[in-house]
């Protein structure tokens, strides 16, 4: 064990004394201790660098998105077939529900040809980019266990997220900001907080929550009365103080204390500088549909933009209003106008910036909607809404080591159930730490006594998407 | 543009690296720092050298799930593995061959598992089976035994039994404790300690005036009867005990369970024996003649989060509550992650997936409903009464709480949701026994819609905890009464562990919350031991254990070391110095409100709602934050009112738990996050101008009012540089100030409670600088 201290500290003496540019990986890599087997350099070479995680919180209706089902429509409104519903428990609809086909019109896009409802015009436009799994499955049928399940592979919270996950597993690059920030349109969803937490892994790479309104980052601001000099100068006397205590008692830990102080009073003015897209062309404020001092999704979108330019690791954005049980014809519609454009400008803008190819964009839900419908009565000829569906849904990826144009997964006529190719979110969140350069299976954490990972002991890699 | 300059990406490595620096080296010390080497041509020991390797590499597919066993192979105890560990057959050599094969197909571990042996290990595991392979059984499933204290050299160290383990350990690593503490240190050390609050000047000038032989002593005793200590020895057991005032999940409505807290805080203060503590919360309902406090004291087993999404399936909900009961039963007392087996066979530990569910079985029998009513309490709940918590003889009897009654959620449409009535803020959640228990199976993979009919299980607790019964406990009563009989194993060690825990920062386990065969031995294995034994010998009697262990020479230790001894010990495992660490969050909140005369000292009673940021309720739902005013944001703050999905933001960047569910030990991080809200939180800026008013209201000399705050806040007088330093900084704050009286008023508007109008505002607004600045300090929020 001496051994291994004298190898960290000669790393700290050597990194206080040298002056070449290490990226924050490196120096995590530096840093291993081989006494707690931390993964921090990936396993082999990463395809994307950053993640985009573009969750829209309540679940999309897949069937009138990207699922075109023919049967579905002709034979909409009849009674379900039993054999359909056989063995499967809903949320809310019981077993005697009509069957729903979409009332929107569906096309092909692009030289791959994937099928956009008429909802979607402009990420129809990007068609090329994106790669579809179209029948992923989970575990989970209400909101806050599906959220936590497709975040951290468990349902019932306490286990750290997939960006804890991530952070912990490669460290972070960026020198100002944290390496995992997350970005909220409307209520984050059931599972609140829990869908960012580190659980048992160290706080470090906790999810740190940029806002809209008041301070970005919670605290961030100095209280009136205090000027950045005043805060300056403040600071320079603690640091003095510190010292003189980290040489009486000897404990490292004060020097730590130190540095970030110094990492909150460049955060006091990076993150507003990030948070403020005045700065941005017109054009790119149109392309997003953004406008300085919104929270909105739009601005979401750019600030993602401007995380993963700034080399943060992570941005998840959730969006709010998606669960449809009613006034689907609707809400739907006018989610996707709030959404559709703000997406496609993120794929266009990060393309035209050469970020798109280290940068993976994952676009997705805790689980789908179901053929069935939910609500209206049996003389209402509508759509009206749609229930909660686990068994089949669809979500896609863009980007970073992602085949843009592929397609995997097919489901049944009725869009019930998988006809081939399923993919577990296990195997999904196995591809998303692959393309990362992370076995799901090597990246472990030992809490009470046992080697944990965020796929449990599922997850297969999803090869066929990859390029 | 941030990323061109090279400087700055240096700069941030360098941070990054340091931000990293707490987790390495106080998560990597491992179990090499604690157990202390073998020497070279010694004999192995199993526990330290040989099970580690077993449990991690070989017991996945030879151990006791049955589920997962290769070949019929178990490698898990001398019975089970005697056919190829007999020395005379032919076993121990196709082991040998077998973990050091080159071919991939024959070796073992096999590359799919992607677990390999490392040469270290192979060497051992040779050695092992050349010694004849003997097993041992695992240390934690025997019995505490009563340990001589072991003689040491050094007795002037000794002042206790305790001394003398830890003192033996020191002196075979060729070390030597600390001298003690300055008794500045150690006042506030051991005030922090037990109340969660630090001296008063007052106090710290009485206890350094007086000399006489036994001051410690009595300061210790003062603490130990102070009311504050029942609220401060609280916040573990609320963590442990996942108590919060919402339902958890998606809806996160509110719950009334704030008169458990305080029966938990009054059972604590009044010192009750930990056996009776536990007896009462577990079963308190089943006691003959229960009283309504014991009754009360049950909903330590209601404390678990309760859904009421609108589309759960009642029947998965309820299994998930008996549940988390039984996880919290085995990491709050048993020290075991006996979770693991609710979908197979512990995988290390002796516990199969039907003793869960026999344990599962003891709290079953709740007349409960598996989906809550969506604001307000679950039945059973019991009405309580005004008077509480002063109850008449009359009044404190146990009541037989409202039956359950269901109502659907929604009329017409749906899948027809059933809704339990609500309970309001006059009751409180307890736990019930059905007449008729409810029947319980297995449940596969824990499926709640996977019963296992074939067998209805009878209530028992694990054979390898349970031996020495001669019938099962065959309720939830006797089950309490099991846990803390005087021959069980775990409950005396894991109690006495989680107090080391809090007075030193790590327990003598260190994996407080995994006693089991993939838990971290003892440090101190004999003191362990004999700390379990005293606490059972002496009646369970906490304050007086606690006593024993703050009197020590160990406990009374200076923490100031040299960083070489930092370096070789960041855990401080071998005690070679006193603890050093910092303050839990509420303790941090308790004690700047306390140094700046603004904490309430109110007692018990419904939560408070102290500042928050604006809307960040928002985040979760519509629901909005009614921020309390006066008295109730001064509070201390245990009475914080807790949103399990979204806890105070200024508790949880200092780590604490989320109560979601059970938590007993949390890592301790050091993040720029902490600098911010301790130097922007409205709370911490406010207890600065408080105190700030305190300095000059002491003095008008600016040297002695910042030599006043500075003691105030740290117990101890600045060096001269220390002073010098904080008045040159007054200087330059109060001439910036001059130019600028508007943010002067600015700063001092900070806070709810009225700023002193006889002060001068550029004095005022100067000094609160100096206060905020000293309040962060790593010696202001650091135990030392």
């Amino acid at each position: 064990m001496t051994a291994t201290h004298h190898v960290r500290i000669d790393r700290r003496g050597f990194l206080q004394n040298t002056g070449i540019g290490f990226g924050g990986m490196a120096l995590a890599n530096l840093l291993a201790d081989p006494s707690q087997g931390a993964p921090r350099r990936p396993h082999f070479t990463p395809q994307a660098k950053h993640v985009i995680y573009l969750h829209m919180i309540g679940a999309p209706s897949q069937l009138d998105l990207f699922e075109e089902k023919p049967e579905l429509v002709k034979r909409h409104n009849e009674p379900c077939p039993e054999e359909i519903t056989k063995g499967r428990d809903f949320a809310f609809i019981g077993k005697t529900s009509t069957l729903a086909g979409s009332p929107w019109k569906f096309a092909r896009h692009g030289e791959c040809g994937h099928t956009f409802s008429e909802l979607l015009p402009e990420l129809a436009g990007v068609a090329d980019e994106v790669a579809f799994l179209h029948a992923l499955h989970t575990e989970e049928i209400n909101h806050a266990p599906a959220q936590m399940f497709l975040h951290s592979g468990f349902g019932r919270g306490g286990r750290p997220s997939f960006g804890s996950w991530v952070t912990y597993g490669l460290g972070s690059e960026n020198e100002d900001l944290p390496g995992y920030v997350v970005l909220l349109s409307g209520p984050a969803g059931g599972a609140g907080t829990s869908l960012w937490s580190t659980g048992f892994l160290p706080s470090v790479y906790q999810g740190i929550q940029f806002r809209s309104q008041g301070d970005p980052v919670l605290f961030l601001s100095s209280p009136p009365g205090y000027t950045r000099g005043r805060r300056r100068r403040e600071l320079d006397a603690l640091a003095k103080l510190n010292g003189q205590q980290s040489e009486a008692t000897g404990d490292p830990e004060i020097e730590t204390r130190i540095q970030q102080y110094e990492m909150a009073f460049r955060m006091q003015a990076s993150v507003p500088e990030l948070m403020n897209i005045e700065g941005e062309t017109k054009e790119t404020l149109a392309l997003y549909g953004a406008s300085a001092g919104k929270g909105s999704f739009a601005n979401n979108c750019l600030l993602a933009r401007r995380l993963v330019e700034r080399g943060v690791r992570l941005v998840e954005l959730y969006d709010s209003g998606w669960d449809h049980h009613g006034g689907l014809e609707k809400r739907l519609p006018q989610k996707c106008r709030e959404t559709d454009r703000p997406i496609a400008a993120l794929i266009k803008d990060l393309k035209r910036r050469n970020l798109l190819q280290d940068t993976l964009i994952v676009w997705g839900s805790e689980f789908g909607r179901t053929p069935l419908r939910q609500g209206g009565n049996s003389n209402d000829q509508g759509l009206s809404g749609r229930d909660h569906h686990k068994d089949a849904y669809t979500m896609w990826l863009a980007g970073g080591g992602v085949r843009g144009g592929a397609s995997y997964g097919r489901t049944d006529d009725f869009g019930m159930d998988i006809a081939e190719q399923g993919v577990h979110v296990h195997d999904l969140n196995a591809t998303i730490l692959h393309l990362l350069g992370m076995d799901h299976e090597r990246l472990t954490y030992r809490y009470q006594g046992r080697e944990f990972r965020l796929t449990d002991v599922h997850g297969r890699v999803v090869r066929e998407v990859l390029v | 543009m941030v990323m061109e300059s090279p400087n700055r990406k240096v700069l941030g490595g360098l941070l990054l690296l340091l931000a990293l620096l707490p987790q390495m080296t106080r998560a990597g010390a491992g179990r090499e720092a604690i157990a202390s080497p073998r020497e070279a041509g010694t004999r192995i020991r199993f526990e330290a050298d040989i099970r580690p390797i077993l449990a991690s590499k070989c017991w996945n597919c030879h151990g006791p799930d049955e589920k997962t066993r290769e070949g019929d192979l178990r490698l898990d105890g001398r019975d089970e593995a005697a056919h190829v560990l007999q020395a005379d057959g032919e076993g121990p050599a196709v082991l040998i061959d077998r973990i050091t094969a080159s071919d991939p197909a024959e070796r073992m571990p096999p590359p799919t598992s992607k677990k390999p042996l490392t040469e270290q290990e192979v060497h051992l595991l040779q050695q092992w089976v050349a010694e004849g392979a003997p097993f041992q059984a695992h240390w934690a499933f025997q019995p505490p035994q009563r340990v001589v204290p072991p003689a040491v050299q050094r007795a002037s160290s000794v002042r206790n039994p305790i001394d003398r383990f830890v003192v033996q350990r020191l002196e075979a690593a060729a070390l030597a404790p600390s001298p003690p503490a300055a008794r500045e240190t150690l006042i506030r050390r051991v005030s922090l300690d037990l109340t969660g609050l630090p001296p008063t000047t007052a106090e710290v000038n009485a206890f350094l005036a007086d000399r006489s032989e036994n001051a410690y002593e009595r300061l210790v005793d003062r603490l130990l009867q102070s009311p504050r200590y029942g609220e401060h020895m609280a916040v573990p057991w609320l963590d442990a005990a996942r108590y919060a005032d919402t339902d958890g999940y998606q809806n996160d409505r509110y719950r009334y369970m704030h008169v458990w807290r305080d029966w938990v805080v009054m059972a604590l203060n009044a010192n009750m024996p930990y056996d009776q503590f536990l007896i009462e919360q577990i079963a308190g309902d089943m006691l003959p003649g229960a009283t309504l406090m014991q009754q009360i004291a049950t909903g330590f087993c209601r404390n678990h989060r309760i859904n009421s999404e609108d589309g759960s399936i009642p029947r998965e909900w309820h299994v998930e509550n008996v549940v988390d009961r039984v996880d919290t039963l085995g990491t709050a007392i048993l020290g075991l992650t006996v979770g693991c087996a609710r979908c197979h066979d512990h995988k290390y530990d002796p516990l199969t997936t039907k003793e869960y569910y026999q344990l599962f079985a003891y709290f079953n029998n709740v007349p409960e409903w598996g989906v809550g009513p969506n604001n307000g309490n679950s039945p059973p709940f019991v009405k309580v009464p005004d008077s509480w918590p002063h109850l008449t003889d009359a009044e404190n009897v146990a009541q037989v709480p409202e039956p359950l009654k269901l109502r659907r959620a929604r009329k017409e449409k749906g899948n027809g949701l059933q809704r339990p009535q609500p309970g309001n803020d006059k009751t409180v959640m307890v736990m019930q026994e059905m007449e008729t228990p409810r029947r319980t199976y297995r449940l596969v993979r824990g499926q709640f819609d996977s019963p296992d009919q074939s067998e209805v299980l009878v209530p028992n607790v694990p054979q390898a905890l349970g031996a020495f019964l001669n019938e099962p406990p065959h309720n939830r009563l006797e089950l309490a009464r099991w846990l803390v009989d005087r021959r069980h194993p775990l409950t005396a060690r894991v109690a006495v562990n989680r107090m080391w825990q809090q007075f030193f920062g790590v327990g003598l386990v260190k994996t407080s919350e995994n006693f089991g065969v993939q838990g971290e031995l003892p440090s101190h294995p004999a003191l362990l031991d004999w700390l379990a034994v005293e606490l059972m010998e002496r009646g369970w009697d906490v304050k007086s254990l606690q006593k024993l262990i703050l009197m020590s020479s160990t406990y009374r230790q200076s923490s100031q070391a040299t960083p070489a001894a930092y370096e070789a010990d960041p855990e401080n495992r071998l005690l070679a110095r006193g603890p050093r660490f910092r303050m839990h969050p509420f303790v941090l909140r308790d004690a700047m409100l306390a140094t700046g005369n603004l904490l309430v000292g109110t007692i018990g009673g419904a939560p408070a709602k102290p500042y928050m940021p604006p809307r960040i309720w928002r985040a979760i739902s519509n629901n909005t934050y009614q921020q309390d005013t006066g008295a109730q944001l001064y509070r201390r703050s245990l009475y914080t009112f807790w949103r399990r999905t979204i806890p105070p933001p200024n508790m949880v960047n200092f780590n604490s738990a989320e109560r979601e569910v059970c938590v007993v030990r949390k890592d301790r991080t050091n993040t720029p996050l902490q600098a911010l809200t301790l130097m922007n939180n409205i709370t911490f800026v406010e207890a600065s101008r408080c105190l700030a008013e305190r300095m000059m209201t002491h003095s008008e000399e600016t040297a002695e009012a910042i030599e006043f705050g500075f003691q105030v806040l740290v117990a101890r007088k600045p060096t001269p540089g220390e002073a010098e330093l904080l008045r040159a900084a007054y200087e330059s704050f109060r001439q910036e100030f001059d130019q600028d009286p508007d943010r002067a008023a600015d700063l001092l508007s900070v806070g709810e409670s009225p700023r002193n109008e006889a002060l001068e505002p550029i004095r005022y607004a100067a000094m609160t600088m100096v206060a905020s600045l000293m309040m962060n300090l790593d010696e202001a929020i650091t135990k030392e």
